[in-house]
């Protein structure tokens, strides 16, 4: 309890202080608001491309696995892989033989063909095969209409779900559902139009621009059996029996290939965590860097600070041996010190992400990143500024701290 | 060792020296003082500059401490005492009066003589209430809400000495309390000194003027670093 009044003091004094010298505080903020700003917008944007990139991996699905012939990001070792086989139809289906009842199993094909309705075209499309069972691994939800259902599949039927970006392009305000749409030379029918997923990330794929049609009707149209190349999707159970099920999946796949135990796999397992790791490894570069920079300005109006500190200090040379003459001990003189630039960081730092959450808003409505001022980074760069302005306010307050009371009193 | 006679004493220095490094030389400020002083005394210590009366005020004042002798103030023995240690002891036994008043110009007069409470830790309630009695003790009630700068020299020092007075110190210790007033307003403080010493207090004043130290009932002179005399003068100023 003895602390308190003397911290109170120490509290009201600072606050004078930075009252009575307003323009000096005032250009003082300015360093600190530039350095909030400068890694409160850093950090903003950086959490809106993770939001966003944790958004479209949604579309991935974390309990499932994917056995391919590529990793999904390679990193220059191309070569590696070039000559593998493809995975192919009957070995998609010898898998899922493997795991009947066990987990669900879903083959997907890929291509890219134009598409078109009446006049409008869209080039370049990615066209993807696959089965009723995508539904459930990710979370790609039908917006109207429906997704592909069993019957399609087995019917081999040409129905088409578009990605909201196809359906935007060729149809406009438009209602698509059963309009015909050619893909390629073919005819499909528009069954359903799935909910936005926000464009891509770092060169992934663009899911706004996607089509699904069932895989027995692209293998129909756009495939022989040999020339395709299959991912095999499979999905545990429960998202803990994840481990587990990449495990047997690489077994199954080894014994349909009939690899020999001393041969490396000549497929890949692909899964959400791949690409978190890879997401992370890049972004986390990217905003350690900017980090750093960005540090740099906070470092340099932390400075600015200690400049005005000692200033402060050196003005308050009298003042200090007054209130040790009478009692003050070192700490309370620290305390004082440290509160005068704890809170000029503060006041600093909370206009430093008022500015940033103007600039993430601006951000945001051109469009061009997507920026996510959290409440945690705003809480970040609050504890931030605090623990700037201490520092800032050390060596000062250090040295009022340590002046002789007989000196100081006499110092004029 | 206990120096301090509980119903006598109330401060004592014995053998005290000070020297003071001035590049390769040695200063000797004071060397080899011994005095003792009672409850509710009232001293004026008396010397030219350079005497080493400055040195001794910061002794007894606990604002620096003897290269070697001991000091003792009300039971404390103050040589062995660690810097934080001396904070409090002059935060409780010592109320200062100095010549240039020495108020926080930001703060205004109640809150410069609640000063010393907060460093003591004092709660809000008893604070308020020992402030206000220390303001009206000097005669400044209706002025506690304005700032030291709208106050007259005189007033000035009065709330320094309410300041003195909060904490209920063992001793007063005043520096040249009147060097910057006019000579009226300087006897209005030497009266209200003579009060307090009246009212019980322990009262030390550090002057070079004799018709101040003429208020006090003894009178210690110093010369280079020595006590040249130390008189009392309690019957002239009882007649």
């Amino acid at each position: 309890m003895r602390l308190l009044p003397d911290m109170l003091e120490s509290m009201k004094i600072a606050w004078h202080s930075i009252i009575a010298n307003k323009a000096r505080g005032a250009l003082t903020t300015l360093g600190i608001i530039i350095g909030i700003v400068a890694v409160t917008t850093t950090m903003t944007v950086f959490n809106g491309m993770q939001t966003q990139f944790m958004q479209s991996a949604g579309a991935v699905g974390a309990d499932v696995v994917y056995v391919s012939r590529n990793p999904w990001i390679m990193m220059g070792d191309w070569f590696l892989y070039r000559n593998r086989p493809n995975i192919d139809m009957q070995e998609a289906e010898a898998l899922e033989q493997a795991f009947r009842g066990r987990a669900i199993v879903n083959p997907n094909v890929d291509t890219r063909r134009d598409v078109r309705f009446r006049s409008e075209s869209l080039g370049g499309v990615d066209v993807i095969g696959t089965t009723e069972k995508m539904l459930a691994m990710s979370n790609r939800i039908p917006e109207v209409g429906r997704f592909l259902m069993n019957h399609d599949v087995r019917f081999k039927k040409n129905v088409v779900v578009l990605a909201s970006g196809i359906a935007e392009g060729l149809f406009g305000d438009v209602s698509p559902i059963n309009k015909e749409i050619d893909i390629g030379p073919y005819k499909f029918r528009v069954i359903g139009v799935l909910e936005e997923q926000g464009g891509s990330t770092f060169g992934g794929p663009n899911l706004d621009r996607q089509v699904f049609i069932p895989i027995t009707a692209f293998i129909k149209s756009f495939g022989g059996r040999r020339s395709m190349n299959v991912d095999v999707a499979v999905q545990a159970p429960n998202i803990d029996d994840l481990d587990d099920l990449e495990y047997e999946v690489i077994g199954e796949m080894r014994k349909i290939r009939k690899l020999k135990p001393a041969e490396d796999d000549n497929f890949t397992i692909n899964k959400l965590d791949s690409l978190l790791g890879a997401f992370n490894s890049i972004v986390g570069a990217v905003l350690g860097i900017g980090l750093l920079v960005t540090g740099i300005a906070l470092f340099v109006g932390g400075i600015g600070v200690m400049n005005i500190m000692f200033v402060s200090v050196t003005e308050r040379t009298r003042e200090i041996g007054i209130r040790k003459a009478i009692g003050a001990k070192k700490r309370s003189i620290l305390m004082q010190f440290l509160f005068e630039s704890a809170a000029i960081c503060l006041f600093g730092g909370l206009i430093g992400i008022s500015i940033a959450a103007l600039i993430a808003a601006g951000i945001n409505a051109s469009g061009v990143m997507p920026a996510n001022l959290s409440g945690g980074i705003m809480i970040a760069a609050v504890v931030v500024s605090i623990v700037v302005g201490v520092f800032a306010g050390l060596v000062p307050a250090l040295k009022g701290a340590r002046l002789d009371p007989i000196e100081a009193l006499r110092y004029e | 060792m206990q120096l301090t006679d509980r119903n006598g004493s109330i401060l004592s220095l014995r053998d005290v020296v000070k020297t003071y490094e001035m590049g390769a030389e040695k200063v000797h400020a004071l060397s080899g003082v011994s005095l003792n002083m009672n409850r509710n005394e009232y001293v004026a210590i008396m010397g030219p500059s350079g005497s080493g009366k400055s040195t001794l005020m910061n002794i007894i004042g606990c604002l620096d401490v003897p290269t070697s002798g001991s000091y003792s103030l009300d039971g404390e023995m103050v040589a062995d005492k660690s810097e934080g240690q001396l904070a409090e002891i002059r935060n409780r036994l010592i109320g200062f009066v100095f010549q240039t008043f020495n108020l926080i110009p930001r703060a205004d007069i109640f809150h410069n003589v609640e000063l010393p409470l907060i460093y003591g830790g004092v709660g809000k309630t008893k604070r308020r209430e020992l402030t206000e009695r220390a303001i009206e003790q000097v005669g400044l009630t209706d002025r506690k809400t304005h700032k030291p700068n709208e106050l007259s020299g005189g007033q000035r020092q009065r709330v320094a000495i309410a300041r003195a007075l909060v904490f209920n110190p063992s001793i007063i210790l005043a520096d040249e309390p009147t060097g910057n007033l006019d000579s009226r307003t300087g006897e209005e403080i030497m009266a209200m000194f003579d009060r307090l010493h009246a009212e019980g207090q322990t009262i030390i004043i550090v002057t070079h003027e004799d018709h101040i130290a003429d208020h006090a009932h003894r009178v210690i002179r110093l010369r280079d670093g020595k006590i040249e005399s130390d008189k009392s003068t309690t019957d002239v100023a009882a007649a």
